[in-house]
């Protein structure tokens, strides 16, 4: 009975041993977190970023996942950290996921937050006197311009605004040459915003021809713009650009409608091109013209925003890179010959950030998106306007 | 591991920010300045180190002296009220230096591009320790160090006539006054002690960071600075650091999991936690060697049972 009850023991500890190599062996795993805020006033841009990774991710791992250098398949297993757009968090959250086994890091969200992380990072890649983190990083969000050259390990997918704006600008111009003047609204005290409006929306206008005729400031946390919109009402501009979030994009349009300042074109900011403006003020943002680097305008790019939402996110030109990033890192992968064994984690890093470096395109929602030696992106976009409580494609510039 | 070090630079630097309040705590008077100090310490030994080339030690001891020198000249002025109108007063300064740095742009060239502030944008490039080939637990322990010799210092204080001095003047001005006390010069040395080390923390953590901009040095960082010391009690230095290791370390990163549940909870938690220990997670008295090894309740227990016998 005894020798029968060891056996029996025996047998099953040999089995369950068995299928739990086997077990193993099917699900190696590939880790890559994203980050940025996810709480907080701009948590929503944390918040579908999140989603877009997952919905990705999860798309990405029923087609069996990405294949690695033995030729075994790995599914992609991911996380999402919140920052609250705190620089000391970002550089803590950063640090926290380079001490893991993930091979990428995806993120963060606040133009605030990515200076100072990228700041931490190697500036150059093999200067032995720079004792900076060694880790890649693919940003999503944070659409600051210029910012990957901080450092070598940098790359973004971010759109180019200064491309769009001068895009846009031109475009106004070449459809409405009786306009002349145009005044700028800036949320000052945010970095993605101020560096837009001072550095592209305000060039990209007085090169093609126009003349700016008053600016009006406010910060991020203002709910009052009677002054600011006195100031434009004087003005009488032709055309008024906002470089501001939604929130306050809101506020200064209530203003702007209560006061009847009617400009003949309204230009916003990238990043209200979202669900908010028109969640916040849809009556009043009706006209109001952003270019963007996503709108769902083909089979692809439609059932990437369904997935998306199935996921509680929103699809918009933020969330559409944290997507476009998930595939981008598949294909990377794939071809970089990864090992994902934790010996050869260094090394694995090390190969994705040269795989990424050396990418001249890559595939995107809305077309091939060139990748820039610098590290940044120039990507396919499109002009939206505000339209019936939704966002309508106004003007397709590839076409 | 190198995310351990990192955090523990974190508390590092907020250690220092707490205890620039604390002196100015111990004195009765309630500023919040500080976050102005540690800006003023940010900047300047960004600027020393990154435009100018300069080695982080005289940095951030320069850092100190400007800030001190700011928070005495701010001090006469300041201190002449009381309560309510200080808090006011010290708010105000500290949301006019924000605003400077708002708007300064200073920039020189360094290696082919422009390094400095530039306004609403930051200061970009403050690179002084990955470029200077210190690892992160070198930084980690030069900070220690920096919080160590601080915290030695105040510790010392404390038990000397100077730590007496302050308390007398928080606990009773009229009192403190009549037995001789300048109150004006005791409150202003606070300040200037409280200023040079919220420009020591300042300047460390511009070099952490690398980046820094006028919107980090507002009224929420200038809450933190007071909220430290009140946390973890008057009584010891050592109470900010417990209260920045229960911020900073369990409330902010520990409970990172927990996602957007983690901001209502952090709130929650302070409240518990004033509720609890109303004067501070140490108290208004230092905790003795001998309470903590319990020898003082065997004594009570030796007595108290030769008086029942």
């Amino acid at each position: 009975m005894k020798l029968k009850s060891l056996l029996a023991a025996g047998l099953l500890g040999v089995s369950t041993l068995a299928l739990a190599t086997a077990a193993a062996a099917q699900d190696k795993t590939i880790r890559i977190v994203g980050f940025g805020a996810s709480s907080g006033v701009v948590g929503i841009f944390g918040q579908n970023s999140s989603a877009a990774m997952q919905a990705a991710f999860e798309k990405i791992n029923e087609a069996g996942g990405v294949t690695l250098a033995d030729g075994s398949q790995a599914k992609i297993v991911t996380e999402y950290y919140d920052d609250r757009c705190n620089a000391e968090e970002g550089i803590s959250v950063l640090r926290r996921i380079a001490s893991t086994d993930a091979l990428v890091a995806i993120g963060p969200t606040c133009s605030n937050v990515a200076e100072p992380l990228f700041g931490i990072l190697q500036a150059k890649v093999d200067d032995g006197g720079d004792t900076g983190l060694q880790f890649p990083v693919f940003t999503d969000v944070a659409i600051k311009g210029g910012l990957a050259g901080i450092s070598e390990w940098v790359f973004r997918n971010t759109p180019s605004e200064a491309t769009m704006y001068d895009s846009l600008f031109a475009w106004i111009r070449q459809t409405h040459p009786e306009l002349k003047t145009i005044y700028g609204g800036v949320e000052e005290d945010f970095a993605h915003s101020r560096f837009t409006w001072y550095e592209v929306m305000k060039k990209a206008a007085e090169a093609n021809g126009f003349e700016v005729v008053g600016e009006a400031q406010w910060l991020l946390s203002d709910t009052n713009f009677s002054n600011q919109a006195r100031g434009m009402r004087r003005a009488e501009p032709n055309v008024v650009a906002i470089s501001a979030h939604p929130f306050t994009t809101c506020g200064m349009l209530r203003e702007m409608a209560r006061q009847k300042i009617e400009p003949e074109v309204l230009v916003g900011l990238t990043s209200s091109s979202s669900l908010e403006t028109i969640s916040g003020c849809a009556a009043e943002a009706q006209g109001l013209t952003i270019p963007t680097s996503f709108a769902p305008v083909n089979q692809e790019a439609i059932e990437a925003a369904e997935a998306v939402v199935a996921k509680g996110g929103q699809m918009d030109l933020h969330s559409a890179s944290a997507w476009e990033n998930a595939f981008i890192l598949r294909d990377v992968i794939n071809a970089a010959g990864i090992e994902g064994t934790a010996e050869s984690l260094e090394e694995d890093r090390r190969k994705i950030r040269d795989a990424l470096a050396q990418l001249t395109e890559a595939p995107g929602l809305l077309g091939q998106n060139k990748r820039m030696p610098d590290g940044e992106a120039v990507k396919p976009y499109v002009f939206v306007h505000a339209k019936d409580k939704g966002w309508e494609v106004l003007h397709e510039p590839s076409s | 591991m190198d995310f351990y070090f990192g955090l523990a630079q974190i508390i590092g630097v907020h250690t220092l920010l707490g205890l620039s309040a604390y002196v100015v705590l111990l004195t009765g008077q309630v500023s919040m300045a500080q976050a102005g100090f540690y800006a003023i310490g940010a900047y300047t030994p960004g600027a020393m180190t990154a435009m100018f080339g300069l080695h982080i030690l005289p940095a951030i001891v320069i850092a100190g002296l400007v800030s001190a020198g700011i928070a005495c000249i701010v001090g006469f002025p300041a201190l002449r009220v009381k309560g309510l109108m200080l808090v006011v007063a010290t708010l105000a300064f500290g949301e006019m230096v924000r605003l400077f740095f708002f708007n300064l742009t200073w920039q020189v060239e360094r290696n082919g591009e422009l390094v400095g502030p530039n306004g609403a944008e930051g200061f970009r490039a403050i690179r002084y320790f990955p470029q200077n080939g210190w690892e992160v637990w070198h930084v980690t322990v030069f900070i220690w160090i920096v919080v160590a010799v601080v915290m030695a210092a105040l510790w010392w204080m404390d038990r000397s006539r100077a730590g007496a001095v302050l308390r007398a003047v928080g606990h009773d001005e009229i009192a403190a006054q009549s037995i001789g006390l300048n109150l004006t010069a005791v409150k202003v040395g606070a300040m200037t002690a409280g200023g040079f080390i919220a420009g020591l923390g300042g300047g460390i953590y511009a070099h952490t960071v690398t980046h820094i901009e006028h919107g980090v040095f507002g009224v929420l960082l200038a809450t933190f600075a007071i909220a430290y010391p009140i946390l973890g009690g008057l009584g010891t230095v050592f109470g900010t650091l417990i209260a920045v290791l229960f911020i900073q370390g369990f409330l902010i990163e520990g409970l990172r999991f927990m996602g957007d549940w983690r901001s209502l909870l952090f709130g929650a938690l302070i409240v518990l936690a004033m509720n609890l220990r109303p004067t501070g997670l140490l108290g208004e008295h230092a905790p003795r060697m001998k309470h903590l090894l319990g020898l003082r309740g065997r004594k009570t227990e030796t007595l108290e049972s030769k008086e029942a016998n």
